[in-house]
């Protein structure tokens, strides 16, 4: 115990010097500390904030106060106290290092500022060092790890956490055991924190197998360490062990471990009682229940016909079923994830478990559901191919290629703030790319950096072959490094490759990065024409902005406002032609497809009709109108397979008109010479409506 | 059943008519109130005369009003008017498009010059005699649903209280299941009042889902004769209710839904395979029925 008595002091850094000086050692001060370290949190908030009221100009209660906050999971307050702090001393270090952990709670490109800055105003500050060795790592700056957890230690023979960094860099690079674990469980047998630093690393890194073995270490010998349940947990959860991850977070949440993750977490297990897994033998999916019927024929058909792709072109068999999970609720996908709601991001692979937003969870048009399971289906193989042990930068780069080499008008379209980083010189060198994912250093960074990174697969794709792509996956899988594969995979340096991409890029989108300004003003000429309803102006002027931002298909693009003037001039086949040249670009707005359907069909081209309404099933599956109009398109096409699936589907959606769907799907039935299917499906329209005319005419047809 | 019967003859286009007994007359009274801007100004309007247009065809006693017609006094009169004509052997069908407020004591129909209060429209359908269907699709209007409630009377509301105050999509839905052959759902070629309730409430609630947004209104209704009132009709109606030779055939055809119903209600107790059987030959029999009739 005396151990550990001695490791709270060094586990505070050295707060102990900035303890307050005022005051007896049964002061309220005192008194919050005792009461922390007891796990009473709500008497030491109490208690300091007497102490604050008896002492205002005291920085370090502040900050101590501060720390309180940080450890109960109340960041806003935290940064609160740590910001007066400073403005009652600037340059406090304890302060600084405060806001440089909350910053880096966040994955703040500011954490590293701050933290440099805590160890400038107090070279001896001990845990601002660890802080930066931890930041390095995370940002795989292996060295520089080093380099700060070495520091620390001169500091402090025995900063743990310093060495518990120390010891991830070990683990990570696959050695069985680390002298700095030996030495760390030298000092303190029981400090559980070292381990689940380790694994929390390796879940960082997406080793999710490796980093729970790591955090079940941490509990073995910490069982107290509520924060190493909570993570055991959740990790747990995401490689779909939802039993023994419930164990973990109740445990973590009934001995007070509250945070947003931990409660989020047990709130959607606890809806998972709405999903349903289907179960084959290689893919489970779980989707919830209102939508499964529906759904599923579409997501499975997909996954397969991306898993025989990928099994191919990769070459890898998957040696285990992979889970695909589908949340109607953005938020709840957001929780899977990461144990918070306001996640940016449409998918996530956890090694043979893919979690996805639903198509219900967005507004039909913004989300193409089946550009993103093949995007998180590439995840799966690569990190199965790799072992994880990939970088960031290139899965998601391939994924994003992969996108758009299903079909090109999938995957996301050339947008305004990576028109801003091109012509800005903002795209990373190739060997620092992974930075703009992990730690961006402006708001729209991680979105560039997709970009960048497919782009660059696309690259080397074209100008090397596709084999390349394999090549380079073998390579990160005998753990090369990206510059080292770069040079043995495509015989040049990653600086010259840098050189051509960017180079490739610029000439690529040059017209559009150079005529941003003037399409931005001349869209907003055209949207005002078309308001007025100046049909000339638009058709007049709208080919050339189209043409200058061909990617640009959002609400209000030329595309739309041409094809509305030609028809509002009565000439359908331009229209046609224009609704045509936005559905190739990429346009999801179902209501202007839909529009391009009607046209087609009414032009008498039913086969072009359908397929242009076959691409809504990627973008809003769950629209009734489209199957129906859809079926009834293949029947009039003379595709009975494609009218049994499609009217199959308007039944699964349990329309209001259940007599009219059923018939339809007897129709097909009928048209496939399906004569029990057919009669089947016709009891049960006219079980619905028995004194339904059409029906009833097929029923003496079928009975003669 | 002569005035159900002419008016189905009629019914070349979309009729409105309610199911009435002999000698009954329908009195439609339709109401746009104040949009307060001109996007809601005319799509108010543009449902009114829709309506409007339905109701005309199936020569039935239609009053609408909207725009700057729709003001307390044109409304109250003409409810009165309905309170001197109208019998208790008729029917009377109210539909209010617009805004409505609600103050947590008073619910008010928002109309150019003075509102007029749920209360007020209450003492004034008091004093009709007639069965009545009151389809009030503003905001705020479930304020409405307990006041107006009564016997011989269906309210429906586009929200459940009067704290839904935005604006609603429901009269949307509403006009679009009176010229929308999936509304009628048991496809005998009328919609009732029951019908177009579940087809609006339904696309309702589907549009805010789908466009994720929060629902800002739920559709309610009160009275248990909705399916009674007969909104809408389409197609051409048979002229054998009007055939005295075909009349056997009518009286086979009612027989035998009467028996399609009984067996519906024995499935659950039933052999599927037995009951699959005796279904068909019902089917069969009452689709030759029908075929005859069309003859």
């Amino acid at each position: 115990m005396k151990r550990a008595a001695a490791l709270l002091l060094i586990s505070c850094g050295l707060f102990a010097q900035q303890r307050p000086q005022q005051g007896s050692a049964t002061g309220p001060a005192a008194q919050a500390e005792a009461f922390w370290r007891q796990e009473r949190y709500q008497e030491a908030n109490n208690a300091f904030r007497i102490a604050v009221e008896r002492e205002p100009q005291n920085a370090d209660l502040r900050v101590r106060w501060g720390r309180l906050f940080l450890e109960r999971f109340n960041k806003a307050e935290a940064a609160k106290l740590f910001e007066e702090a400073l403005e009652l001393q600037p340059n406090h270090a304890g302060a600084l290092l405060g806001l440089a952990l909350v910053a880096a709670d966040g994955f703040d490109m500011r954490a590293v500022q701050l933290a440099e800055k805590a160890c400038a105003a107090d070279p001896n500050l001990v845990e601002a060092r660890e802080l930066l060795a931890r930041l390095a790592l995370e940002d795989g700056d292996t060295q520089k790890a080093i380099d700060h957890a070495d520091k620390a230690l001169a500091i402090s023979p025995e900063a743990l956490d310093a060495m518990a960094v120390r010891a991830a860099i070990d683990f990570l690079n696959d050695r069985e055991s680390s002298p700095w674990m030996d030495r760390i469980l030298k000092i303190n047998p029981r400090y559980g924190e070292a381990y689940a630093t380790v694994g929390r690393f390796f879940i960082l890194n997406r080793r999710y197998e490796e980093g729970i073995r790591f955090y079940q270490k941490a509990v073995e010998i910490q069982p107290r360490l509520w924060s190493a349940h909570s993570e055991l947990g959740i990790n747990l959860m995401r490689l779909a062990q939802d039993d023994a991850a419930r164990r973990h977070l109740v445990l973590a949440y009934e001995n007070g471990y509250r945070n947003s993750a931990t409660v989020n977490t047990l709130r959607l297990l606890d809806s998972y009682k709405n999903f349903v897994f289907l179960k084959s033998q290689d893919v489970i999916l779980k989707l919830d229940r209102k939508e499964a019927e529906p759904l599923r024929p579409y997501i499975e058909a997909e996954l397969r016909r991306a898993m025989r792709t990928y099994e191919k072109k990769y070459g890898l068999k998957l040696d285990r079923p992979v889970q695909v999970e589908l949340y109607p609720n953005h938020e709840d996908f957001a929780v899977r994830t990461l144990g918070m709601p306001g996640l940016g991001a449409l998918g996530v692979a956890f090694g043979y478990v893919v979690a996805m937003d639903s198509p219900s969870a967005r507004k039909p048009g913004s989300f193409h559901w089946a550009s993103t399971l093949w995007h998180e289906m590439s995840h799966v193989y690569v990190l199965a191919a790799t072992k994880h042990r990939v970088p960031r930068w290139f899965t998601e780069g391939l994924s994003v290629h992969e996108e758009t080499a299903v079909s090109p008008d999938w995957g996301d379209r050339l947008s305004p703030p990576i028109i801003a980083a091109i012509r800005d010189k903002k795209l990373l060198p190739v060997s620092q790319l992974d930075r703009g994912f992990v730690r961006p250093s402006y708001p729209d960074q991680v979105i560039v950096s997709y970009f960048q990174a497919g782009r660059l697969c696309d690259y080397i794709a074209k100008t090397w072959g596709e084999q390349k792509l394999v090549e380079m996956i073998r390579g990160f899988a005998e753990l090369k490094s990206t510059p080292q594969v770069i040079r043995d995979t495509l015989g040049i340096e990653p600086e010259e490759l840098d050189k051509r991409f960017f180079a490739a890029v610029e000439a690529e989108t040059k017209k559009t990065v150079d005529g941003f300004k003037q399409w931005q003003e001349g869209m907003r000429r055209l949207n005002a024409a078309a308001e007025a309803g100046n049909h000339d102006a638009v058709i007049a002027q709208g080919p050339a902005l189209r043409d200058l931002f061909p990617e640009f298909v959002e609400q209000g693009c030329a595309y739309e406002l041409i094809a509305a003037a030609h028809l509002a001039k009565g000439d359908k086949p331009a229209a046609i032609a224009e609704l045509t040249r936005y559905s190739k670009a990429g346009g999801r707005n179902p209501a202007t497809i839909k529009q391009l359907a009607t046209l087609l069909e009414e032009a008498g081209r039913g086969a072009e009709a359908a397929a242009a309404l076959e691409r809504l099933i990627y973008i809003a599956p769950l629209d009734e109108e489209l199957h129906t109009r859809l079926g009834n398109l293949w029947l009039a096409q003379g595709n009975a397979e494609g009218a049994i699936r499609e009217f199959t589907t308007v039944i699964a959606l349990k329309p209001l008109d259940l007599a009219a769907s059923h018939y339809n799907l007897a129709r097909a039935w009928k048209a496939a010479a399906n004569h029990d299917r057919a009669m089947e499906a016709l009891l049960q329209a006219l079980e619905a409506a028995p004194g339904y005319k059409p029906a009833q005419k097929m029923l003496l047809e079928l009975t003669q | 059943m002569r005035t159900f019967h002419r008016l189905l003859l009629e019914s070349a286009a979309v009729l409105w008519l309610a199911a009435l007994p002999a000698s009954a007359a329908t009195y439609y009274v339709t109401v746009a109130g104040l949009g307060g801007e001109p996007e809601y100004e005319q799509r108010f309007a543009a449902w009114a005369q829709e309506i409007d247009k339905y109701v005309k065809a199936g020569a039935a006693r239609v009053v609408t009003l909207h725009g700057p017609d729709a003001t307390r006094d044109r409304v109250r009169a003409a409810l009165e008017a309905v309170a001197r004509d109208a019998g208790p052997q008729d029917a009377f069908v109210l539909m209010l498009i617009g805004h409505g407020t609600y103050d947590n004591v008073e619910y008010k129909f928002n109309l150019p010059g003075p509102d007029i209060s749920g209360g007020e429209l209450a003492t004034l359908l008091d004093r009709i005699r007639a069965r009545q269907l009151i389809v009030n699709m503003t905001s705020a209007s479930g304020a409405c649903l307990e006041l107006w409630s009564k016997p011989n009377r269906v309210v429906i509301t586009a929200t459940k209280s009067g704290t839904e105050k935005n604006a609603t999509l429901f009269a949307r839905f509403w006009v679009e299941a009176l010229r929308e052959p999936a509304a009628d759902t048991d496809k005998n070629e009328t919609v009732s009042a029951a019908e177009a309730f579940r087809y609006a409430e339904q696309k309702t609630a589907k549009f805010y889902e789908s466009q994720k947004r929060l629902a800002t209104e739920h559709a309610r209704m009160e009275g248990d004769a909705a399916s009674s009132f007969i909104v809408a009709r389409f197609g051409q109606a048979s002229a054998a209710l009007n055939d005295p030779a075909k009349r056997q055939l009518l009286e086979r055809r009612e027989q035998l839904e009467q028996k399609i119903d009984e067996l519906k209600l024995q499935k659950a107790a039933m052999p599927s395979a037995e009951y699959r059987k005796q279904l068909t030959a019902l089917l069969v029999e009452l689709a030759k029925t029908q075929a005859e009739l069309d003859k």
